[in-house]
């Protein structure tokens, strides 16, 4: 049952992420804004209401696993991190200038509680399949939780990993694919057609859900399910997002993967930015 | 064939006079993993081939066959670290150097995780043609920082290694000899591996040969049958690539009167010889260098002893290169 209050909690924080990216975004007056703000909804559930974690101590061994697969939307993790305390807030206002914690590309060396480093892409699924095995041989029950975009679904390792986590039944990775149809050369459909990805992974052994990656009810009915699952599998929750998510005037954006905006637009965002849905 | 010591032909069609062993790296880690419940094997549809097949069966719950996905396995290999365990992945070497280089340098290398990757067949060691001659793992691997290399040079460094690797809490990079008929060569000298050291292996006034990997073997049977004529050549052995021994490479290049070989089984660019070539120039030393390399290209298939005298490094080509400049 979908619990009204929790929502309406997690809808609020998942706008206190979105500000957190414009914040950021900010200090150079660009970066990957729409992916990010379409990434909210489902990384608020993550931090919100399905991973288990200690904010002031990332090394915790009890910790559920998160792997940032898709490091250019390391922006939108940091948002989410620190709207949970994982991180200072004030380090916000350095992201990617030189000394920070917050580098454009997330790297363990640099930021607590991120685990890999993700501007390669394609490293989340298969360093989640090694942690995946390595937890169920110390007979931990944590989770790997694996955050990926499609573009990075033409990887071919990812598939590597997916039949080695089919294989091994490795029913303690739950994967998020963030489809937000954008990549660095234009839109994932005209680059290269990665869909359809519930019918690929399905045939790797996954247990495959597919939602609407900015309804908090789905997206935390999708992460319960996976959570509550008994299915001897790996999950995948195949989440399609609207990348601009929040602020009406990017949405439908072709240059949405890498946005610079005026002072007009950055007046506009700050002003215009509002809540997701519920 | 069984297990143990014994003189025939080597696991490759080339004679050696040397005793050999059985799977050496493979029984070194079963050892190993006797005592230390953190070791984990993994291979890539290569068990039989890289000699943890015995490994795999004793131990059949601490290894995974990722089949053939050799980028997933080292990613796989940094996943298991990252929780705790030692995990040694093999694969052939071309596969570790050309295919994973990425995966090893984003997933292991730049988080100092501690996976040791075991590459089969380094340099010319089949004949199958360029997609199994690893020629050029040590100049690819050796761009990439925090990773350790080792070349040992027969049986009793490689079990040596294969242990001492463990405690080393950091990515290695460790050729591989294996087979039914690893040759033991150093019992003979008064030698103990050690990361990180080159150290002299034989004496001799006429000339020093520095060494890496299975051409140390090479250049001792070389040396030791100059003696017979009264040529005495000097073998240091540098089982360690990356970090470079170069305080030892330089000590020991300033003591001899006579010409300086570097012998490896790698192509000429950016290996031994180019490290050594390197401290000396920087040094601003003089020395007669001679370099016995692989040449610069793909490699012919074909039988094993008769690459390795066309591309001179063959015990018998060690010689005469030796020889040669000697005269």
């Amino acid at each position: 049952m979908i619990d009204n209050t929790e929502i309406k909690k997690l809808t609020d924080k998942a706008y206190e992420a979105r500000r957190n990216v414009l914040r950021m975004a900010y200090i150079d007056r660009r970066g990957f804004i729409a992916q990010a703000l379409g990434a909210a909804d489902f990384l608020t559930g993550l931090f919100f209401h399905a991973m288990k974690y200690r904010p002031d101590d990332p090394e915790w061994e009890d910790r559920d696993r998160f792997l940032l697969s898709a490091g250019h939307n390391a922006i939108a993790v940091y948002a989410v991190m620190a709207a949970a305390g994982m991180i200072p807030e004030e380090w916000m206002d350095t992201y990617g200038q030189d000394g920070s914690h917050l580098p454009m590309a997330s790297m363990p060396k640099y930021t607590p509680g991120i685990e890999i480093s993700g501007g390669s892409i394609g490293l989340g699924l298969p360093i989640g399949v090694g942690m995946a095995l390595g937890l169920k041989r110390k007979g931990s029950d944590s989770k790997v939780f694996i955050m990926m975009g499609d573009g990075e679904m033409a990887e071919g390792p990812t598939w590597e990993a997916a039949m080695s986590a089919g294989n091994y039944h490795l029913d303690n990775i739950i994967g998020l694919v963030d489809v937000n149809g954008i990549q660095a050369d234009g839109l994932t459909r005209s680059v290269m057609v990665t869909e359809p990805l519930d019918e690929k992974f399905r045939a790797f052994g996954f247990d495959v859900q597919r939602i609407n990656g900015n309804s908090m009810s789905e997206v935390v009915t999708a992460l319960d399910n996976a959570l509550g699952s008994k299915e001897n599998k790996p999950h995948i929750i195949i989440c399609d997002t609207v990348p601009g998510t929040g602020l009406d005037f990017l949405i439908g954006n072709p240059k949405a993967h890498f946005i610079s905006l005026d002072d007009e637009g950055w007046k506009r965002a700050f002003s215009e930015l509002k809540k997701g849905e519920e | 064939m069984s297990k143990g010591v014994q003189s025939v032909i080597s696991d490759s069609n080339v004679v050696t006079s040397h005793p050999v062993m059985a799977e050496p790296f493979g029984n070194a880690l079963i050892e190993l993993a006797q005592t230390n419940d953190k070791i984990v094997g993994l291979s890539a549809d290569l068990a039989k081939y890289t000699d943890i097949h015995i490994f795999r069966d004793a131990f059949p719950d601490r290894f995974y066959n990722v089949g053939m996905s050799e980028q997933l396995m080292m990613c796989a290999a940094a996943g298991l670290a990252k929780e705790g365990f030692i995990p040694y992945a093999t694969t052939y070497a071309t596969f570790a150097a050309r295919r994973c280089y990425d995966f090893i340098s984003q997933a292991v290398c730049e988080h100092k995780l501690n996976v040791k990757i075991i590459g089969g067949l380094p340099g010319l060691q089949s004949g199958y043609g360029p997609s199994h001659q690893a020629t050029d793992d040590l100049a690819i691997l050796g761009a990439m920082p925090d990773l350790t290399i080792i070349d040992p040079c027969d049986a009793v460094e490689t079990m040596q290694a294969t242990k001492l690797i463990a405690e080393y809490d950091r990515p290695v990079y460790m050729r591989l000899l294996r087979g039914n008929r690893v040759p033991l060569v150093l019992d003979k000298y008064d030698y103990t591996f050690e990361i990180g050291k080159a150290k002299l292996l034989k004496e001799g006034s006429d000339a020093l040969a520095i060494s890496c990997g299975e051409m140390t073997m090479r250049c001792l049977d070389a040396a030791e049958e100059l003696e017979e004529q009264g040529i005495h050549v000097a073998v240091l052995h540098v089982p360690t690539i990356k970090p470079f021994n170069r305080e030892t490479v330089l000590s020991e290049i300033a003591r001899v009167n006579g010409p300086v070989f570097t012998a490896e089984n790698h192509t000429e660019y950016g290996g031994l010889g180019s490290l050594v070539a390197a401290a000396v120039a920087q040094e601003k030393m003089q020395a007669d260098l001679k370099k016995i390399a692989l040449p610069d290209r793909y490699l012919e298939a074909g039988t094993l002893g008769f690459l390795q005298d066309l591309y001179g490094i063959s015990t018998k080509t060690v010689k005469e290169a030796f020889t040669a400049a000697l005269r």
